[in-house]
């Protein structure tokens, strides 16, 4: 990345931060989904134990839809408010892509910084390897981020927004929740955690970043 | 084109019946392998094709390669049906379930995801070239699962499957069935090139890519 274009990156950030503070909309429906859902689930299992591979599906399943609750709505907003042709006319594509990928990642780690320690607690698992555990939550935040911002970008011009999203999002992002359901299970000691699977959802995380800025471009900027 | 293609049909449907042996292991059962490895090959080349015309329409911004991504994607998606059906039916009767998660069981669902995932968008956007290059987008951008599907998912599930007819130690095939199954994959193969012709042009012509 140039590092002329870091200024820019930063002032897309900020804006969709000071943006989604005042809003609070997107926020709102990402924390509230993922709380509503752990209760369901918490309230359902009435203190019963949860093996480690169906606690580590629950909480990926968790923090997929409550992502896909908040992480939709960056250019959606924009279009309805009119302020995307600005933007365009203003940002570069780089620029608002990285600035609005980077807000994306931030509002994720903040929803699984909020909802996992709640999980742990109300469903009683145990972590038995925390840096794999911290690390699959990582490369799962990233990779969610970097393909729900090219996403959210295409699906700005559908007629049909309900659920598209989801839709578009759950086959590009499952080389991303397979291994991290795997790697989960086994930090909460269902069995093995190959750190190769860690690298594996680098490597992903690392070709969706750079396809999602190969592509933005054909988006962004009309012909 | 047609002729040909209805006389080799007939031909693969008589050498299925009549001529290939029955399999160890899968008795008569193998016949269905004729008509799904074809199929799924089809619904996997289909893919290709419709990912390398959404790329050549960002390239060179053509309505042409927009149609015939379009209808690529959409033989691909009745292609990965049979696949899956015809899949789904082969191991019922040889392990005894329609389905349990084996990796080809799992990219060949993926693969009806993304097919699912790109008519959907087509269908929720109005035609014209905004639509065209979200799908290009969308195309392409599937099209890096590919690595994913092929390398990391046999890892990460135990797999029924037999082994690919050409893998490592060469050809894992009687010599019969295999110049039978290369005979079934050009019909099929065929057909699709034929339907997608067609499905291009009618494309074209309803100006659904205008």
């Amino acid at each position: 990345m140039k590092s002329s274009l870091w200024p820019g990156i930063k002032l897309v950030f900020v804006k969709e931060v000071t943006l989604g503070l005042r809003f609070k909309a997107a926020w709102a429906a990402m924390l509230m989904f993922a709380l509503t859902t752990l209760a369901c689930v918490s309230m359902a299992l009435q203190g019963a134990p949860l093996e480690p591979k169906l606690a580590a599906a629950l909480l990926w399943i968790i923090l997929f839809f409550a992502s896909m609750a908040g992480a939709d709505r960056s250019f959606v907003d924009e279009d309805m408010a009119g302020t995307l042709s600005t933007l365009k006319l203003y940002g570069a594509a780089q620029m608002v892509l990285w600035g609005k990928l980077l807000y994306t990642g931030f509002l994720l780690l903040c929803l699984t910084v909020f909802i996992t320690p709640l999980f742990l607690l109300l469903t009683g698992a145990e972590v038995v390897l925390g840096g794999v555990f911290m690390g699959t939550l990582l490369f799962g935040t990233i990779g969610i981020s970097a393909a729900g911002t090219l996403i959210a970008a295409l699906t700005c011009g559908a007629q049909v927004k309900s659920g598209l999203f989801s839709i578009l999002m759950l086959p590009v992002i499952l080389p991303v929740f397979l291994p991290a359901i795997f790697l989960t299970a086994g930090a909460l000691g269902g069995g093995s955690a190959p750190l190769s699977y860690l690298v594996g959802m680098a490597l992903y995380d690392g070709v969706l970043l750079m396809g999602a800025s190969v592509l933005f471009d054909y988006l962004w900027y009309e012909d | 084109m047609r002729a040909i293609l209805g006389l080799l049909t007939l031909l693969v449907l008589g050498l299925v019946f009549f001529v290939v042996p029955p399999a160890e292991g899968l008795g008569y059962y193998v016949r269905l392998a004729f008509f799904h490895i074809p199929v799924a090959w089809v619904a996997v080349l289909a893919f290709f094709i419709s990912a390398f015309e959404g790329g050549r329409f960002l390239q060179k911004g053509e309505m042409l390669a927009d149609a015939k991504s379009a209808a690529a994607a959409q033989l691909g998606f009745f292609f990965v049906i049979l696949a899956t059906v015809s899949g789904a039916v082969f191991s019922k009767l040889t392990w005894g379930a329609y389905w349990n998660w084996d990796p080809r069981q799992t990219t060949i669902f993926v693969l009806l995801l993304i097919y699912g995932a790109y008519l959907t968008l087509r269908g929720a956007m109005p035609a014209g070239r905004r639509r065209a290059k979200a799908a290009a987008v969308y195309a392409l951008f599937s099209f890096l699962t590919v690595p994913f599907l092929v390398f990391i998912i046999p890892r990460l599930y135990f797999s029924l499957h037999p082994s690919p007819v050409i893998n490592g130690s060469g050809l894992a095939m009687d010599t019969v069935m295999l110049a039978v199954l290369m005979a079934a994959l050009v019909d099929v193969t065929g057909i699709f090139y034929g339907l997608y012709k067609w499905q291009t042009k009618r494309l074209l012509a309803e100006g659904e890519n205008v």
